[in-house]
């Protein structure tokens, strides 16, 4: 749809001439393709999102409330998104204004001695965390990574990534908050409403954390954050990282109180053992299964050629057809890196003793090869900046995840060998990258301070080659079926089916109450569906803030 | 090359948007943490290389056409390649860079050109150069010095001044300088003077492929019949032509910026530093010498999957992703100096921001070119630096016009000059 010329004039009017566009190209650099990822649906060969009525670039939060108020007069529905990393920030509804909200990336205030920031939609992670560690702080970086939004993490998304194990995941961090509701109206919640000061996610009066965000964030769905503040937490090392090396192999030496570990275990069962007692003993920087997602059979291989600036992606076979790598490879089959870092010279001796007992009663071991400088420092720098999620998408730009969710760390001994012989057999027919069907990645601690495990299977394939994508769709619901069939439930692989369809819009609404109904907790949907009410009366956003109208 | 065959590089972007950032291992801070320019100031997806894909890839789709929207989306771009070096941390299939310029061959093959371009290459093939200068000038910078004219006098090594050190009052003393500094040292140089040509680098970036192939072919057809061998010049634009450009049609001559030949000289002990030049500098790293510096490597292969679905090519590809541009030679020689302390900005080397003069923006978006090169002078002075230091006219004009507009404060060199201060 083109705007009514009023109606564009109107936005205009707000923004300004050079902050909206409807030229079918710029909408178009505002599409996502359902063939690379759709996390987590699909992959459908030439899908795309709706392509929107507008694009605008709100620079304040006066500016957003203007475009809302707009958009409830015309009753036209809108959908903010900040770094544009998820399928889930672009509109899946026709006829849609998109809100960029990458003008709006002020780091508003850093208070060192409370602890917190405070941020519009634009900063990052990697802008915040690069700020922060001036003053001896650190911020949680999602798994997705540090190109995206701390905001958008924070107040619409789960939020969770390898450094929930010490700096608690953006649910736990997400402070005060400043919306524009759906109607238009601000509201600010926590302490800054009563207090002007940003450090407290709850005010007096009943909690509005869990109303804003809805179950798992809710998505640019429901109205616009503007500002938030987030929870920082202690950084004992530089003020700035001291980066060295030829790109793309950075590395960071840190202080002798760093540690980059990958450990490596016999069965799951002490797989999952570890993690437990890494959670008990309270030891941990941050801990993941990283390099795992490259595949079983692979992940030692691309560690050698991403470390090495004189090799390419090329270079696989070759690297790999060394016995060195083979045997490494095979010695760290069920493994996660863990960064231990010590605040002080007898912390981190404390730390390597507890970690070498959790070895000890577990019979895990280091993997050596992972220890030589190059490498540690490579994997320290990656793991705390996480600015590499890119990798993802290596092999040839498609990637989603199958299997998993979030659950206790005990999923290793049951079902994680299990499902990845499955993939396994699935990798040989060809659609999909053959890696060694155990390609589960994810936080060792799912949620703050551990307890969880959060975990996904990935699957790459070419989004380019029809047959990769098709062969890749039917390999994802064959991991549904199984994952039924076992008991585990559904996976990552169908996460949003219930939200958006093959065709790239919103479910119908019948089909998304049936899904909700048969969902552990429907009172969750029920709730949201009250909330929408109450507070979205319009219906403007999307139907990833997930309801069910069954009463 | 042709659009078309970037369809699936456009399919297999993945739309992360590393590419509006510097890697984000080596970002420092909040303030100067962008790369690319053109999405830094227009904020819109598509003034980025990942909307570039998808802009591409929407008019070869037919889903989209050209609008005055999508010419500026596609001439803003400065081909400086910082896009590149972003994605390339992560990706070994995609070349963001020569997509975006086949963008713009694709738009000037349509004619969806801009009046300034089209002026620009008016003045190429009627004087040879870019500035709209007479060519009968182009020598006048050398009037007076005692340096042999090709092709009717012979020497070993050509000095190739370039437009801008030709005509740029300014900055014709670089050009003076390099020359004395080489007959200084013994070296068998000359110049083509008024039979010299421009390099086509700069036309290249703005789209237009068969004017930069013409002025190719005509530049290997003089240096054939001087006989040179050797090339060295003082603009990272003609570097760049001279060194990735030329090549694949032919030439095998051997090109040397001037950093390079003086930090050979130095090296060699011939060019020793006598005077002290107290001064507190930091050196910008043109783009295309630097990231875009990289030596050609000749490839002619094809695409393979390996392991069912990873991409790779047959024989191996040669990467480019800014690892061994020429960063050192220039700092090398600063570090020399007596007396001259250089201080590095955030963004360095491979993630350099670029000067805001390239692919054409300077002569078409001016009060965006000034943007980027302010941006760049603010980086510059939250170093303290006295002096900003380049090795390229090209960057060196676009920062002293910034300068000269916004009173900002800061001295603009070229390493030559501060080499002829402490000789
Ligand atoms: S061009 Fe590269 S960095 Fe940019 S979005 Fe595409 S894959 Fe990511
Ligand atoms: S070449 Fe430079 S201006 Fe063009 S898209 Fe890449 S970073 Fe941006």
């Amino acid at each position: 749809m083109t705007l009514p010329k009023h109606v564009y004039q109107a936005f205009e009017d707000v923004v300004g001439a050079v902050n909206i566009s409807d030229d079918p190209a710029v909408l178009d650099s505002y599409r996502y393709s359902l063939a690379h990822t759709a996390i987590h649906l699909g992959p459908f060969y030439n899908t795309y999102t709706p392509r929107g009525a507008a694009v605008l670039l709100p620079g304040s939060a006066k500016e957003v409330q203007a475009i809302v108020k707009l958009c409830n007069k015309y009753r036209i529905k809108f959908k903010a998104s900040s770094t544009f990393w998820s399928a889930q920030g672009y509109p899946s509804e026709e006829d849609t204004i998109q809100l960029d909200m990458r003008r709006m990336d002020r780091i508003l205030e850093l208070d060192e001695k409370n602890m917190f920031a405070v941020v519009e939609p634009g900063v990052i992670g990697a802008t915040l965390q690069a700020e922060a560690m001036k003053v001896g702080l650190n911020t949680h970086i999602p798994g997705s990574g540090c190109s995206c939004s701390v905001l958008a993490s924070a107040t619409s998304y789960f939020g969770s990534g390898p450094s929930n194990l010490y700096g608690g995941c953006y649910y736990d961090n997400l402070l005060g908050l400043e919306w524009v509701m759906p109607t238009g109206e601000i509201l600010r919640t926590g302490s800054v409403n009563s207090t002007g000061s940003w450090f407290c996610g709850e005010g007096p009066g009943p909690s509005m954390k869990g109303v804003a965000r809805g179950f798992l964030g809710a998505k640019g769905s429901m109205g616009v954050f503007t500002k938030c503040a987030i929870k920082l937490f202690a950084w004992p090392g530089p003020k700035t990282l001291p980066v060295e090396g030829v790109i793309p192999a950075y590395k960071v030496s840190l202080p002798e109180t760093f540690r980059a570990y990958t450990l490596a275990f016999p069965s799951w069962k002490a797989w999952a053992d570890a993690a437990h007692l890494i959670w008990d003993t309270g030891i941990g920087y941050l801990a993941h299964r990283q390099f795992n997602m490259f595949g079983r059979d692979l992940k030692f291989a691309m560690v050698k050629i991403l470390t090495d600036p004189t090799k390419t992606l090329g270079d696989l076979e070759e690297v790999l057809a060394d016995p060195e790598v083979q045997r490494i490879t095979k010695q760290s089959e069920r493994d996660f890196q863990i960064i231990l870092v010590g605040m002080t010279a007898r912390d981190i001796a404390w730390q390597d003793a507890a970690l070498d007992e959790i070895l000890n009663r577990t019979d895990g071991w280091k993997v050596e090869a992972m220890n030589v400088p190059e490498i540690h420092d490579w994997v320290l720098l990656y793991l705390i900046r996480l600015g590499h999620k890119n990798l993802n998408l290596v092999f040839s730009g498609g990637y989603d995840g199958a299997f998993g969710l979030l659950g206790a760390m005990d999923y290793g001994a049951a079902h994680a060998e299990e499902a990845a012989q499955f993939k396994k057999t699935w990798e040989k027919r060809g659609a999909i990258v053959d890696a060694g069907g155990d390609c589960m990645m994810g936080p060792i601690g799912g949620q703050g301070g551990g307890g969880t495990g959060l975990w996904e299977n990935f699957t790459c394939f070419d989004p380019h080659d029809r047959e990769s994508v098709e062969g890749t769709l039917e390999f994802f619901d064959a991991c549904t079926k199984l994952g039924l069939e076992k008991g585990w439930g559904v996976g990552m692989e169908k996460w949003n089916s219930v939200a958006r369809g093959s065709d790239g819009r919103t479910t119908p609404k019948a089909e998304r109450d049936r899904m909700h109904l048969s969902a552990p907790q429907p009172s969750v949907f029920r709730y949201q569906h009250k909330i929408r009410e109450a507070f979205n009366p319009n219906d403007l956003g999307d139907a990833y803030y997930e309801t069910l109208e069954d009463e | 090359m042709a659009l078309k065959d970037f369809a699936a590089e456009m399919d297999r972007c993945s739309v992360c948007s590393y590419c509006k950032w510097i890697p984000f291992d080596q970002m420092k801070s909040w303030r100067f943490a962008k790369n690319c320019p053109s999405v830094a100031y227009y904020n819109f997806n598509s003034y980025s290389a990942r909307g570039r894909y998808a802009v591409a890839r929407s008019l070869l789709n037919e889903q989209s056409e050209y609008s005055d929207t999508v010419r500026n989306i596609v001439h803003t771009c400065m081909t400086c390649g910082a896009c590149d070096v972003s994605c390339k941390v992560c990706r070994y299939n995609l070349e963001p860079l020569e997509m975006v310029r086949e963008l713009k061959f694709s738009l000037v093959e349509a004619e969806q050109v801009l009046d300034q371009h089209e002026a620009l290459i008016a003045s190429l093939n009627q004087e040879h150069n870019i500035l709209h200068k007479p060519k009968s000038e182009r020598g006048a910078w050398a009037d007076g010095l005692d340096v042999a004219r090709l092709p009717s006098e012979k020497a070993e090594i050509l000095f190739h001044a370039g437009c801008r050190l030709s005509y740029d009052e300014d900055l014709q003393k670089t050009a003076v300088s390099a020359v004395q500094l080489l007959k200084s040292m013994g070296v068998d140089v000359g110049i083509l003077g008024e039979k010299e040509m421009c390099c086509g680098g700069r036309v290249y970036s703005m789209g237009y492929r068969d004017e930069f192939n013409h002025f190719a072919d005509l530049n290997m057809k003089v240096w054939a019949n001087a006989g040179v061998k050797t090339v060295v010049t003082a603009c990272a634009d003609c570097y760049h032509a001279f060194k990735r450009l030329y090549p694949p049609l032919g030439s095998q001559v051997e090109v040397l910026h001037m950093v390079e030949f003086i930090e050979r000289l130095i090296q060699q002990g011939k060019l020793r530093f006598r005077s002290e030049v107290p001064m507190t500098v930091t050196y910008h790293d043109p783009c295309h010498l630097g990231r875009q510096g990289e030596p050609y490597v000749p490839w002619n292969g094809v695409e393979k999957k390996i392991k069912g679905q990873i991409i790779v090519y047959e024989p191996n590809k040669p990467r480019y992703n800014g690892a061994w541009g020429v960063y050192d030679p220039p700092r090398n020689i600063l570090r020399s100096i007596p007396g001259v302390k250089l201080v590095e900005m955030e963004r360095i080397r491979e993630y350099s921001w670029c000067c805001g003069a390239g692919g054409g923006v300077r002569e078409a978006y001016p009060e965006f070119s000034a943007w980027t090169a302010a941006e760049r002078i603010a980086e510059a002075k939250a170093t303290g630096a006295e002096a900003l230091v380049s090795a390229c006219p090209w960057c060196e004009r676009n920062f002293m016009d910034s300068i000269s507009a916004t009173g900002a404060g800061l001295q603009v060199y070229d390493v030559l000059a501060l080499v002829e201060k402490a000789l």
